[in-house]
């Protein structure tokens, strides 16, 4: 299980994006539900509204004539009959003064209605002895939530039909004719003035019970249909994000693990999409580490090789050196036999062998790098022909030389090219048994700005898959030589590698076998 | 060069100071006078008693650091040159490293040739420095 640190609780990346968008779709459907259940409320008030005021514009119309005429009966039967219709809870009339003439709630008729009431104060800002502020806002609407009901009054204004009628007057009991009719004579008092604005109001109580419960079950729906959507998108962001992106990742994770520990043995399965690529990356970069590794124990075991080698080189070199100097001294002595000086001869020859393998195994161990100088070539290749030339290999060789004079000096390490013509000389001798010449011959390649060496034998003894191997650059194999030969060449290959050089079997005289080393300049 | 050189081999293995004085005994045209010692205090001593033309001296001497060998008959016998030997890769590959503040440096095993070259060497590049 992976770490957490600060105690903190472990929150996959899938809960953590699926919570943020179930939150995220939470908030905003419910802030778009709140202002479309806003939008819609107000919308249905209105129209509730509107139709309220047809209603008491129509409900007017018709009640006029009645009014005009002071049909009370009529304007009374009027009333109940629209308080009977659906969602209407009451119809009333009130005249300019407050007071409430008709009413579908017989006891509230002849009530005062003070100013300071809601229906009143839309025009009458200062209460009981406010004036009428303005008449623009006669027609008013009010919505008891609480209730259900809407409150909607308008105005009945005065028109030259009602302040002229001649039959809504005020007369005397006496002077009304039995059918109503003002006789001629009488005193007539007209009930309004023309300089009256509104003679009263119609309120119509309506409810909006129906309205608010279709809100509230709208509402309802809303609330719900957000939960469902955002559990619905948030669990399936979660599922998804799960195979899409958690599961790979875990592969990854528990693949980092397993190279932590020291695994490479499993690859991550890849894919086309990003965290397939990532997993490739990661097989890739599992593959370089295992290959590394490789490397690393290979190297270990060569650094641990090269010790130990070096430790016995050294434990070698000292009896080594009493061997050949000893022999050497035997050899000096003239009154020495025949038998004895070949039998000396041979000591000397394999004690030289012994050294030179000592050393090869040495190069071939140690990955010190070389100590670059820039030199003349000659004298290293002449120290190296120093060396070996009086030993007992090289006594039927005759070394010739031809260097070309005035050669640029090269980048090299003395002591390594040193080896590799002394390596070279070694595999000559080898192939020499019956000894001959060799030639040694240095030159400048201007077209190509390289040095050659050349180590050209005339008898021509070199072996043809030898100098196969070389032209092919490929590993040599002589069984029969017990990889002597093999260890010089490589190590010869491994150091002139290091400079930027390299060996190869050369195209001269059809009677020579050659090996050539290359050197930049 | 002189007829007659003084030379002193300081290595503790026995057989590399019994196979320098052999080899140098034989070399008939010169003349050498070989002193050997098998720890640095007994080489030091002599060169403090004695005049050497060239000290041979082991690298992985016990005891005491070569270089400081070497530091030590410089100042004894600064005329004396010194020469490092040693049978170690870390050593061999790096000659002119190894050989430090010494004259020069001889890889082990050698032979009575690589020896003669090199006194040679050293002895005639050191008369030249003189001239």
């Amino acid at each position: 299980m992976m770490k957490i640190p600060f105690g903190l609780k472990y929150i996959s990346i899938s809960t953590r994006i699926s919570i943020l968008l179930g939150v995220v779709i939470l908030v905003t459907m419910g802030a778009f539900s709140t202002i479309s259940l806003i939008r819609q409320q107000h919308d249905s008030v209105d129209a509730l509204n509107r139709s309220t005021l047809l209603l008491g514009q129509t409900t007017e119309k018709i009640l006029r004539l009645s009014m005009i005429k002071n049909k009370r009966d009529d304007i009374s039967a009027a009333i109940r009959d629209i308080v009977g219709s659906e969602g209407i809870r009451s119809v009333r009339i009130l005249n300019h003064e407050g007071i409430i003439k008709f009413s579908s709630r017989r006891s509230e008729l002849e009530q005062h209605i003070s100013r300071a009431n809601r229906l009143c104060a839309n025009c009458h800002t200062g209460g009981d002895t406010g004036a009428v502020h303005t008449v623009s806002r006669f027609y008013s609407h009010h919505l008891d939530e609480r209730n259900g009901i809407v409150y909607s009054s308008l105005p009945i204004y005065n028109s030259p039909s009602c302040y002229n009628s001649d039959c809504h007057i005020t007369a005397s009991a006496e002077a009304r004719s039995n059918n109503g009719r003002p006789a001629a004579a009488q005193i007539v008092h007209h009930v309004h003035s023309s300089s009256e604005t509104i003679l009263g109001f119609i309120e119509i109580e309506v409810s909006a019970k129906r309205i608010m419960a279709n809100l509230a079950r709208t509402r309802s729906q809303l609330i719900i249909l957000t939960i469902v959507i955002a559990v619905a998108a948030s669990a399936i962001t979660y599922f998804s994000i799960r195979y899409l992106v958690g599961k790979p990742v875990r592969r990854l994770v528990d693949g980092m693990r397993r190279v932590a520990q020291g695994d490479f043995s499993r690859e991550i399965p890849s894919g086309r999409a990003e965290l397939g690529f990532l997993a490739d990356s990661f097989n890739q970069m599992q593959r370089q580490l295992l290959s590394t590794q490789s490397q690393l124990i290979e190297s270990e075991k060569l650094a641990s090789v090269g010790k130990l080698a070096d430790g016995i080189a050294n434990e070698i070199s000292n009896p080594l050196t009493g061997i050949i100097i000893y022999t050497e001294s035997l050899i000096a002595k003239s009154k020495l036999g025949d038998s004895e000086r070949a039998e000396c001869d041979i000591i000397l020859r394999e004690a030289m062998k012994t050294r030179e393998s000592v050393r090869n195994i040495l190069s071939l161990t140690r990955k010190d790098k070389p100590e670059f100088r820039t030199v003349d070539i000659v004298p290293t290749v002449r120290h190296a022909i120093t060396v070996v030339e009086k030993l007992p290999d090289f006594r039927n060789i005759r070394i010739t030389t031809s260097m070309q004079r005035d050669l640029p000096h090269v980048s090299i390490d003395p002591g390594m090219m040193e080896q590799v013509f002394l390596n070279l000389l070694m595999i000559f001798s080898e192939n020499m048994p019956e000894g001959g010449i060799l030639n040694i011959s240095s030159l400048l390649v201007e077209k190509d700005r390289k040095i050659e060496i050349r180590f050209a034998d005339a008898g021509k003894t070199i072996p043809e898959n030898l100098l196969q191997a070389i032209a092919e650059q490929i590993e040599y194999r002589d069984s029969e030589k017990i990889g002597r030969t093999e260890i010089s060449l490589s190590v010869c290959k491994d150091i002139l590698a290091l400079h930027r050089g390299k060996i190869r079997a050369g195209a001269g005289a059809e009677a020579e076998a050659s090996i050539i080393v290359e050197l930049a300049v | 060069m002189p007829r007659t050189i003084r030379v002193l081999v300081i290595d503790g293995e026995e057989i590399i100071l019994k196979s320098m004085s052999r080899a140098l005994r034989s070399e008939g045209d010169v003349d050498y006078m070989v002193a050997t010692a098998n720890t640095a205090l007994e080489g030091l001593r002599q060169v403090r008693s004695s005049i050497f033309d060239i000290v041979f001296v082991d690298y992985a001497l016990p005891g005491m650091n070569s270089r400081e060998v070497v530091r030590r008959i410089r100042n004894t016998s600064p005329s004396a040159s010194v020469v490092l030997m040693s049978g170690f890769s870390s050593a061999t590959a790096f000659p002119n490293e190894a050989a430090g503040n010494a004259d020069g440096f001889l890889s082990k095993p050698f032979t009575t040739g690589e020896i003669t070259s090199l006194i040679s060497r050293i002895l005639t590049q050191r008369s030249g420095n003189k001239a």
